[in-house]
């Protein structure tokens, strides 16, 4: 049965003798959608994205391909960048992007077609015959990246694409990875640059330590991390003093600056508020902007520590034992 | 499914064969063959002729000895006569002329030519006599070293060798600045033995006609072969066509054994290119596994068809140029042999032999390659491969001698040398139900290794898996150590 859902995980474990490489994982990929698949290096990723392909098998739960377990059929739909970049060395790029086109199920004469097209579009036209040994490291890449979505997938799953770019290949990436957005793919990618997902993410999959940390959309993951205000003060004011009895008791002194944590139910005039009527010789204010990175950083050190925890616990029960 | 097994193997194969060392082995070797066959008559021919001279009372010995050094070039002469009968142990009317007229003392040259041969393919002698300039070995040392020369019919040369044969029974002296080459002081002992031979006869009264004639009468030994009623109108002579087969099975054990040495190396070449270039997990999200496997295979068996095939082409070019020169009954005795090796009794379980074989060992090298970053990791477990395929090799070269030794029987049993050693025994028409036993433990023993070598493979491949875990998966799988 075949489903319009590209990606559907569904409590994913996968071991490697007694290392949990992934634990538990669930999430979806809509149709349609960009979502990044984010986390440290070592965070499960790639594993589950292999598991997603059917490269590697789950030792729990199911991953499904529009619908089904992954298959030769469903895979055909799919265009993958892996992690690890290889290319036969001896042949050119044309015939690479052709060779991988018409695995997936494309006609010799339309796969060189698209081949030429695409080298085209890159600015690779002149290299389109020479050896892959003959071309730099970053050609390479863009080759590789050619021949995953030269069949026109419905659903391009990319590892780390940006690894290894320049800046600015990596922009004409991003530029690339909105094309094939625009043509209709659902796109899925991991990485570990913030910036990348920021611009380009519908929604995110945060993984540390093999487990699932955060799915949801941006503005979900930056309401994860809480508000804050950045209030300026002269005199050395103690601000903390002045608005922990209204009810703003998490307050950071950061130089004359006071970062002030919006509690539930507060926002921003609230604190501000607060701090006039405590009679605090306010010199600025400005609401503090979210970043990814800081949701990131927080959600990573919450999941690394409650590993911590887990894994005291579980020498304390042994010691007992 | 026919598709991608189809694209994975040409890809592989147009890359094979786009390689310069692919045409390198199919322009050497033949061109190696051919002097590794030409290699003896060249060195024969490239042998430098030698002056010897026979110090005696007459000449009695300098005769015995001119006529054992001639020996080989009567064998040769007798080839050129005619080289069917030769080979088919047969005699003819020509061989028969030749035979008397040396009888009656003539040279070979001039046997030769009695009987409506041609001198010009008749190598020269490698030892021609020449009149002692000296008849003392004092007086001979400087010929000897060289500080003298000989007058030959090739102008002044250095004489090789001094015979001093006494009177009585003294001993025979054999002179030489030369301790290496040996041949002409083996000819000199069999040139004694014959003489020896001659005069104890006479001493007992037997005169040398008489020896002649119980040497002339002496019966050749026919060799004829049991047919079954069947086969009773091939005639019973054992002909050139009765050898034939085990001449082409020999060929075949042979190609199967140079195929899996020399092109299944590709394989694990380029599989080890494909781990060291992380081309896998691009491939497996486009391919199934066992397609991959299946085009990786087919492509490299036609690499070996591609070469078998242009040295096919090119031999029967070859032969076709000579053809016109080839006298009919040559060319009759040709079509018979190649009859009796083109029967599907001998060459189905011969080609089954050699795909099988191919399959078996070509799977294992593909799984190798997947444990392997580089060459030299490769070649650590190919050193056992290696030794275990030199047994074939030996089989071989026992059933050069003895296509149905006992040794051949045994070990066509084991596995892994099944292919070759049933290609070796299929001549000497083994029972059928040994026939057919044997194909079905190769075609068990086939699937079992592509089961396996699919298995490893996927653990190369997927899961990153190297040489180091081959130990660990031999440890897992003894009794009592598991995990």
């Amino acid at each position: 049965m075949t489903s319009s859902v590209p990606l559907e995980m569904q409590g994913v474990t996968k071991r490697f003798g007694f290392f949990t490489a992934v634990r538990d994982l669930s999430f979806t990929v809509p149709q349609g959608s960009i979502v990044g698949f984010l986390g440290p290096n070592g965070a499960g990723k790639s594993t589950g994205l292999r598991m997603a392909l059917g490269v590697l098998s789950p030792d729990e739960g199911e991953a499904r391909l529009f619908g089904a377990p992954p298959n030769i059929n469903s895979l055909r739909r799919v265009g993958f960048l892996p992690e690890e970049r290889g290319l036969y060395k001896k042949m050119s790029p044309r015939a690479i992007i052709s060779y991988f086109a018409r695995l997936k199920g494309m006609s010799a004469p339309d796969s060189r077609k698209r081949a030429d097209e695409l080298l085209e579009a890159m600015g690779l036209a002149e290299f389109g015959r020479s050896r892959i040994s003959k071309l730099s490291k970053g050609m390479a890449q863009k080759v590789q990246i050619l021949s995953s979505l030269a069949h026109g997938p419905e659903f391009l799953i990319l590892d780390e694409p940006f690894s290894g770019l320049d800046p600015v290949n990596q922009q004409g990436l991003e530029d690339l990875i909105i094309e094939e957005h625009k043509r209709g793919a659902t796109i899925l990618f991991s990485t570990h640059v913030m910036e990348h997902a920021e611009r380009l993410c519908d929604s995110i999959v945060m993984m540390a330590r093999g487990r699932k940390v955060f799915d949801g959309t941006l503005d979900e993951a930056y309401g994860a991390l809480g508000r804050a205000v950045l209030i300026g003060v002269s005199d050395g004011f103690d601000l903390d003093t002045a608005l922990a009895p209204k009810g703003f008791t998490q307050n950071e002194k950061q130089g004359d600056t006071w970062r002030v944590s919006l509690p539930q139910g507060q926002d921003a005039q609230d604190a501000l508020r607060a701090a006039i009527n405590a009679g605090a010789p306010i010199t600025s204010f400005r609401p503090e902007e979210a970043r990814l990175r800081d949701v990131f950083v927080s959600l990573v050190s919450e999941a690394e520590a409650a590993d911590l925890d887990e894994s005291l616990k579980a020498d304390t029960i042994a010691e007992v034992i | 499914m026919m598709r991608s097994i189809y694209l994975v193997a040409r890809r592989d194969y147009l890359g094979y064969v786009q390689a310069w060392g692919f045409w390198l082995g199919l322009l050497l070797t033949p061109v190696l063959m051919g002097v590794g066959m030409m290699a003896p008559s060249w060195a024969a021919a490239s042998q430098p002729t030698r002056y010897y001279t026979v110090i005696e009372d007459g000449n009695a010995f300098a005769e015995v000895l001119r006529s054992e050094l001639d020996k080989e070039r009567e064998q040769v002469a007798r080839m050129t006569l005619d080289p069917l009968a030769v080979m088919n142990n047969e005699t003819s009317e020509a061989i028969e002329t030749f035979d008397a007229a040396l009888d009656e003392g003539a040279s070979v040259e001039v046997a030769l030519e009695r009987a409506g041969g041609s001198t010009v393919d008749l190598p020269q002698s490698d030892f021609i006599y020449v009149e002692p300039p000296a008849r003392t070995s004092e007086a001979l040392q400087p010929y000897l070293l060289g500080e003298r020369s000989i007058e030959t019919p090739n102008g002044p040369q250095t004489l090789f060798a001094a015979i001093f044969v006494p009177e009585g029974d003294g001993e025979i002296e054999y002179w030489s600045e030369n301790i290496t080459a040996q041949s002409l002081r083996g000819k000199v002992q069999a040139a004694e033995q014959t003489l020896t031979e001659r005069r104890v006869f006479e001493e007992a009264g037997v005169s040398p006609r008489i020896l002649n004639e119980a040497e002339n009468r002496a019966r050749t030994v026919s060799e004829k072969r049991a047919r079954p009623p069947s086969a009773a109108g091939a005639g019973a002579q054992v002909t050139l066509a009765d050898r034939a087969p085990f001449f082409a099975a020999v060929m075949m054990a042979f190609l199967l054994w140079f195929l899996i040495f020399s092109v299944v190396n590709y394989l694990l070449m380029g599989t080890i290119e494909e781990r060291s270039n992380k081309i896998f997990d691009s491939l497996l999200t486009s391919v199934k596994l066992p397609h991959m496997l299946a085009g990786k295979l087919l492509a490299v068996l036609a690499v070996a068809l591609t070469l078998m095939a242009v040295w096919a082409i090119g031999a029967a070019v070859v032969v076709n140029m000579f053809s016109s020169a080839m006298p009919a009954d040559m060319r009759e005795t040709l079509f018979t042999v190649i009859s009796a090796v083109a029967r599907p009794s001998l060459l189905v379980p011969a080609v089954l032999s050699f795909v099988l074989g191919y399959l078996m060992y070509g799977a294992v090298f593909l799984a190798l390659g997947s444990l392997c970053d580089t060459i030299q990791e490769a070649q650590t477990l190919m050193t056992p491969l290696i030794v275990l395929l030199m047994v074939p090799m030996f089989m071989i070269v026992v059933a050069i001698n003895d296509a149905e030794s006992p040794i051949l029987s045994v070990m066509s049993w084991v596995p892994v040398f099944t292919p070759f050693l049933l290609i070796l025994r299929v001549p000497a028409g083994p029972p059928l139900w040994e026939v057919a036993g044997l194909l079905v433990l190769m075609i068990a023993a086939t699937l079992l290794v592509l089961w396996l070598a699919a298995r490893v493979y996927r653990a190369g491949a997927v899961h990153g898996a190297g040489v180091g875990d081959v130990g660990k998966w031999f440890a897992k799988a003894l009794p009592g150590k598991k995990g």
